[in-house]
C-alpha cells in the first residue's frame, strides 16, 4: 500500500517535469496520455490491493519521518505565493501566506509540535479508494482532453502561446497532490497537500493572465488561503491534544467541548475550498479559465478536496452546533445558488452553480451526519465528479467550435452537433435527470432529514423541496435549447467534424462511465458506499442503504432516455421535417417566418430568466450575508462551548 | 392485495378514471357555459380517432420524447401503488412532467416554445408542494409506501390542514385549470392557441391527452394518500375538488406568470410549509 500511495504521488511529478520542457506537440501528446495511462492504471491497482476492507495506516517507504520536511515545504509553498503576489502588487495573499508558515515554523521551533508516529502517517480507507479513483481516473481524462482543447484554445487566445509548457505540469501536480490529500492521515502533512492544491488552482485560474483571470486567480488565492490559515490554526489547538493530529483518531466519534473549535476551523477551511456561500465567487471567477481547469476543479479536485475533508470531519461534528451550522451553511447555499442559476445565461457559469448546490448537498449531508447521510454524500461525490467533469468538457469543445457560452447560442444543438449532444445529454441525465447527481440525493436526504428532529428537520425538508424545484427549471431551459431543431445546412453540420481525437476520446470515456455507473448502481451502493457510510456511523439503522430494485432500474431506464433517443433521432436526420405553426404566416423552412412586404423575418427563441420574480445578484448577495453569518456563528460556537 | 399486482391494475383502470373524468368535467362546463356538451364517453372517441391518424412532424425526437411523458407518467402513478417509495415517485412524476416541456420545446416554433417555458414555470410552482406533501405523510404516518399509508391507524387529512389547503391550489396547476393554465388552454380563443401542443398533430395530441389521464388518476392517489381513512370518501373529496375546479375553470381569466409563481411558492411555502414544521415541532 505505502509503494503504491506513494507511486501515486510522486509519479504524476515525474511526468510534470519533462513536460515543462517540452516544445514539440506530438512528444506532448504521447507524454500525456502515456503518463495518464499509468496513473489511471496505477489508480486502479491501489484500489485493487485494498481490496475494498477496513482502513489500513501506513508511513512513508523506509520509515521516513516527515519532520521538518512539512515545514520546508510550506516555506516553498509561501516563497512562491509571496513573489507572484508582488509581482503583481497584491499584499493580501502574502500576508496570509506569511502568517501561515510563521504558525508552522513557530510549532516547530518551540518544540511544540507532537511527532507524528510514523507508521500512521497516511490511511486508506473506502472513501480514500473512491478518491484515488476519481482522481486517477477522470483526473487523467480530463488531461487528455487538455491535449485538444488546449491547441484550438491557443488559436483564439494566442497571447497565451508559450505557457501551454507550464499548464500540463501544472495538472499533474494538481493530480499529485490531490492523492496525497486523499490518502494523509497526519494533518500537517495533509496541509501541505491542501496548499499545493490551493497554489495550483491559482495558477491555473490566472493562466490567461488578463487583467480579469488575474483578479479571479487572487480572489481564488486569498480565500482559500484563508481557509488554509484555519486549518493551520486547527493544527495550533490540536497539537496540545493527544492523538489530536491523527485525522483518523480525531474523527473516531463526537468531538468533545475540547476539540470542537478545532473541528470548527478545519470545517472553515472545508468550506472555502467547496465555495460554499460567502466564498463561492472564487470557484464563479474559476469559470474564466480554460475548460479542462474548470473541469478539474469541478470534479475530481479542490472543491473534492472540500467536501471531502467536511465528511472526514462528519462523524466529529454531527450532532453539536458546529455540525448544526456546516449543514445550514450548505444547504442554504444550495438553495441560494439555484435561485441565482435560474436567471443565469451563461452555460459555464449554470453549471458553476449546479456544482456549488451539489457540493451545498453533500456540506448538508456531512453537517447532520449519520450513515444514510454520509451514504448520499459519498454517491454524490461520486456521480457528481463523473458527469460535471463530462459537461465542462463538452461545454468546453462547444465553446472552441460555437465561439460562445451562452446557453441562448445551444439552438438546435441537436441538429448541428448531434455526437456532441448525445454526449451532453448523456451528462445532463447522469447529473439531473435521473440517478444521482441529484435525484438520488435529494430522495434520499429528504428521507434521512425526515428523521432530524425539532425545526431543524423541518427546515432542512422545505429547504430541499424548494431547491428541487429550482435546478429542474434551469437544466430544463438547458435541455430545451440542446434538443431543439432547425434545419441546418452542410457547413454548420462540419463544425463537428473539426473536434479533436482526444476531445471524443474523453468525452466519450465519460460517458460510458455514466452508464457503467448507473448500471452497476446497486452494487456500488451495497459493496462499497453502504459498508462504509455503516462504518463511519455504526448505531444508524441503514434501512435506506438497500436500493430498491424497482428504483434502481428506473434509474438505469432514465438516465439511458435522452441519449439514446437522440442518438436515435439523430439517425434519422434524413427525416422530412415540416415547418411549425406561425398564426398563417408562412414559414419558409428555415425557422423564419413571412414578413411585410415580401420580406421574411427570423424567428429567435428566448429562455425565461424569471426577470422581475428573482434578482440573482441580490438572492447572491443576500447569500453571502446569511451564510456568512452563520460561519461566523460557528467559529463562535466553538470557542464559547470551549470555555 | 399484493402491491405488485397493483400496478399493471392502475395502468389499466388509470385511463378509464381520468377518461370518464375529462368526459363528465366537458359535459358539467358545456352545462355551465349554456350548452348541451358531448356524451360522456366522448373523450374515448377522440383519443382512438386520435390515435389512429398520422403525424406531422415539426421535430422527429417529439414523438419518442411524448412516448416518455406517458411512460413516466403511468410509472409515477405504478410506482406509488405497487409500493416503491412515495418520496421517490414525487420525483418520477416531475421527469414525466419536465419530458412534455422537453417536447413542446425541442419544437422550437414561437407558439409552442413559449408553451413549454410556461410548463416549465409551472412546474417550477408545482413541485416543492408535492415534494412537501409526500415528505409530510410519510412523517405523520411513519410509513414510506402506498400500501402501509393506508393501513396507518393515523388519519393523515386532519393532521394536515395546511397541505390539503395548498393542495386545491396547486391540483388547478396539474389539472391544466384556468387561471394557472397558462401553458395550455382548453378554451379556443385564448392568446397562445394551444401553447405546449400547438405543433403536435394526429398521435401526438393522443399521447398527451392519455397521459393527462394518468395524472389526474395520480392526483386521485393523491388525494387517497391525504384521506387515507375511507377510500369512498377519499373519492368523494377528489370529485368535489375536481368540480370546484371546473367552476373556477370556467369563471376566472387566465393568470400572468409571475403571479402563478408567486403565489403558488407563496401558499406552498406558508401553508404547506408551516404545516411541516408544525408537524416536526409537535411530532418529535
Amino acid at each position: 500500500m505505502s509503494n503504491l500511495v506513494s507511486f501515486l504521488v510522486v509519479f504524476p511529478l515525474l511526468v510534470g517535469v519533462p513536460l515543462a520542457f517540452v516544445t514539440r506537440g506530438k512528444v506532448r501528446n504521447a507524454l500525456v496520455v502515456a503518463g495518464g495511462a499509468v496513473i489511471a492504471l496505477a489508480s486502479l491497482a491501489t484500489a485493487i490491493a485494498f481490496g475494498n476492507g477496513s482502513a489500513v495506516f501506513f508511513g512513508l517507504p523506509g520509515d521516513l519521518e516527515p519532520g521538518l520536511a512539512v515545514v520546508a515545504a510550506e516555506a516553498a509553498i509561501a516563497l512562491v505565493v509571496i513573489v507572484v503576489s508582488l509581482q503583481h502588487g497584491r499584499r493580501l495573499a502574502p500576508v496570509l501566506a506569511t502568517a501561515q508558515l510563521a504558525i508552522a515554523v513557530w510549532l516547530e521551533v518551540t518544540g511544540r509540535m507532537p511527532a507524528a508516529d510514523p507508521a500512521r502517517l497516511f490511511g486508506f480507507d473506502r472513501l480514500s479508494m473512491v478518491m484515488v479513483l476519481i482522481v486517477g481516473i477522470i483526473g487523467t481524462l480530463i488531461c487528455i482532453h487538455a491535449l485538444g482543447y488546449m491547441r484550438d484554445y491557443q488559436r483564439t487566445y494566442p497571447q497565451t502561446g508559450g505557457r501551454r509548457q507550464a499548464f500540463f505540469p501544472l495538472l499533474f501536480l494538481f493530480l499529485s497532490s490531490m492523492f496525497g490529500l486523499v490518502t494523509a492521515n497526519h494533518l500537517p502533512l495533509l496541509l501541505v497537500f491542501w496548499e499545493v492544491t490551493t497554489l495550483c488552482s491559482f495558477l491555473l485560474i490566472g493562466y490567461t493572465r488578463t487583467g480579469e483571470t488575474i483578479g479571479y486567480a487572487f480572489r481564488a488565492l486569498n480565500m482559500n488561503l484563508f481557509g488554509g490559515l484555519g486549518f493551520s490554526l486547527a493544527i495550533v489547538l490540536l497539537a496540545a491534544q493527544p492523538d489530536g493530529l491523527d485525522l483518523a483518531r480525531l474523527t473516531a466519534g463526537p468531538a468533545g467541548a475540547a476539540l470542537l473549535p478545532a473541528i470548527a476551523l478545519l470545517a472553515l477551511a472545508g468550506l472555502t475550498k467547496s465555495a460554499q456561500l460567502p466564498f463561492s465567487s472564487w470557484l464563479l471567477g474559476a469559470m474564466y479559465a480554460p475548460s479542462p481547469t474548470s473541469a478539474l476543479l469541478h470534479s475530481s479536485t479542490m472543491v473534492k478536496a472540500g467536501v471531502f475533508l467536511l465528511l472526514r470531519l462528519s462523524p466529529a461534528m454531527a450532532g453539536s452546533a458546529v455540525g448544526n451550522l456546516v449543514a445550514f451553511t450548505g444547504l442554504l447555499t444550495f438553495l441560494f445558488v439555484s435561485f441565482v442559476a435560474t436567471t443565469e445565461q451563461n452555460t459555464k457559469m449554470v453549471l458553476a452553480y449546479s456544482t456549488i448546490g451539489s457540493l451545498g448537498l453533500i456540506v448538508g449531508s456531512a453537517g447532520v451526519g449519520g450513515a444514510e447521510l454520509a451514504w448520499v454524500a459519498v454517491m454524490l461525490i461520486i456521480f457528481h465528479a463523473v458527469a460535471k467533469s463530462l459537461l465542462f468538457l463538452v461545454v468546453g469543445t462547444l465553446e472552441n467550435r460555437l465561439y460562445t457560452k451562452d446557453m441562448e447560442h445551444f439552438d438546435a444543438l441537436l441538429s448541428r452537433m448531434p455526437r456532441l449532444s448525445v454526449l451532453a445529454l448523456a451528462g445532463i441525465a447522469g447529473m439531473f435527470i435521473a440517478p444521482f447527481g441529484i435525484v438520488l440525493a435529494k430522495w434520499s436526504a429528504i428521507r434521512a432529514f425526515l428523521e432530524v428532529p425539532g425545526w431543524q428537520g423541518a427546515a432542512f425538508v422545505v429547504i430541499l423541496a424548494f431547491g428541487s424545484a429550482l435546478t429542474i427549471f434551469y437544466w430544463g431551459k438547458l435541455l430545451i435549447k440542446v434538443l431543439s431543431t432547425q434545419a441546418v445546412d452542410a457547413y454548420h453540420r462540419s463544425v463537428e467534424d473539426r473536434v479533436t481525437g482526444f476531445e471524443w476520446f474523453a468525452e466519450l470515456s465519460h460517458a460510458v462511465l455514466v452508464v457503467i455507473l448507473a448500471a452497476s448502481l446497486g452494487l456500488l451502493s451495497e459493496s462499497i458506499v453502504g459498508p462504509y457510510a455503516r462504518g463511519l456511523f455504526p448505531g444508524g439503522t441503514g434501512a435506506l442503504l438497500h436500493l430498491d430494485p424497482a428504483v434502481v432500474s428506473f434509474m438505469v431506464l432514465a438516465v439511458l432516455f435522452l441519449p439514446a433517443l437522440a442518438l436515435w433521432s439523430w439517425r434519422k436526420s434524413a427525416y422530412d421535417v415540416n415547418d411549425f405553426y406561425a398564426s398563417g404566416r408562412t414559414t419558409n423552412g428555415e425557422h423564419a417566418i413571412a414578413a411585410a412586404l415580401g420580406g421574411t423575418r427570423a424567428v429567435t427563441l428566448r429562455n425565461y430568466y424569471l426577470v422581475g420574480v428573482v434578482n440573482g445578484e441580490a438572492v447572491f448577495r443576500a447569500g453571502i450575508v446569511v451564510c456568512g453569518a452563520l460561519l461566523t456563528g460557528m467559529i463562535v460556537a466553538g470557542v464559547v462551548l470551549r470555555a | 392485495m399484493n402491491p405488485i399486482l397493483l400496478a399493471p391494475l392502475f395502468l389499466l383502470v388509470a385511463p378509464l378514471f381520468g377518461g370518464l373524468l375529462t368526459g363528465v368535467d366537458r359535459v358539467i362546463s358545456a352545462r355551465m357555459q349554456g350548452r348541451v356538451g358531448p356524451p360522456v364517453l366522448q373523450p374515448f372517441y377522440d383519443l382512438g380517432k386520435l390515435l389512429q391518424k398520422d403525424v406531422r412532424p415539426v421535430n422527429p425526437i417529439v414523438e419518442p420524447l411524448l412516448l416518455g411523458h406517458v411512460v413516466f407518467m403511468a410509472l409515477s402513478g405504478a410506482m406509488i401503488v405497487g409500493g416503491v417509495d412515495l418520496l421517490f415517485t414525487a420525483f418520477v412524476f416531475a421527469l414525466a412532467a419536465l419530458l412534455l416541456v422537453l417536447a413542446a420545446g425541442s419544437v422550437n416554433s414561437p407558439y409552442s416554445f413559449t408553451g413549454a417555458e410556461r410548463e416549465l414555470i409551472v412546474l417550477l410552482a408545482s413541485e416543492p408542494f408535492f415534494i412537501l406533501m409526500l415528505a409530510a405523510v410519510s412523517k405523520v404516518t411513519g410509513e414510506s409506501t402506498f400500501a402501509g399509508v393506508l393501513a396507518s391507524p393515523e388519519r393523515v387529512a386532519p393532521i394536515l390542514p395546511g397541505i390539503v389547503l395548498a393542495f386545491l391550489l396547486v391540483a388547478t396547476i396539474k389539472l391544466r385549470k384556468s387561471p394557472f393554465d397558462i401553458s395550455t388552454s382548453h378554451h379556443p380563443h385564448q392568446e397562445l392557441v394551444r401553447g405546449l401542443t400547438s405543433d403536435m398533430s394526429g398521435r401526438l395530441i393522443g399521447w398527451v391527452e392519455l397521459a393527462h389521464w394518468y395524472e389526474s388518476a395520480l392526483l386521485a392517489l393523491f388525494v387517497l394518500l391525504l384521506v387515507n381513512w375511507s377510500p369512498p370518501l377519499a373519492l368523494g373529496a377528489f370529485l368535489v375538488v375536481y368540480f370546484l375546479e371546473i367552476l373556477v375553470d370556467n369563471s376566472t381569466s387566465r393568470a400572468k406568470w409571475q403571479l402563478v409563481l408567486q403565489s403558488t411558492w407563496a401558499v406552498t411555502l406558508v401553508l404547506a410549509g408551516g404545516n411541516v414544521l408544525a408537524l416536526f415541532l409537535l411530532r418529535s
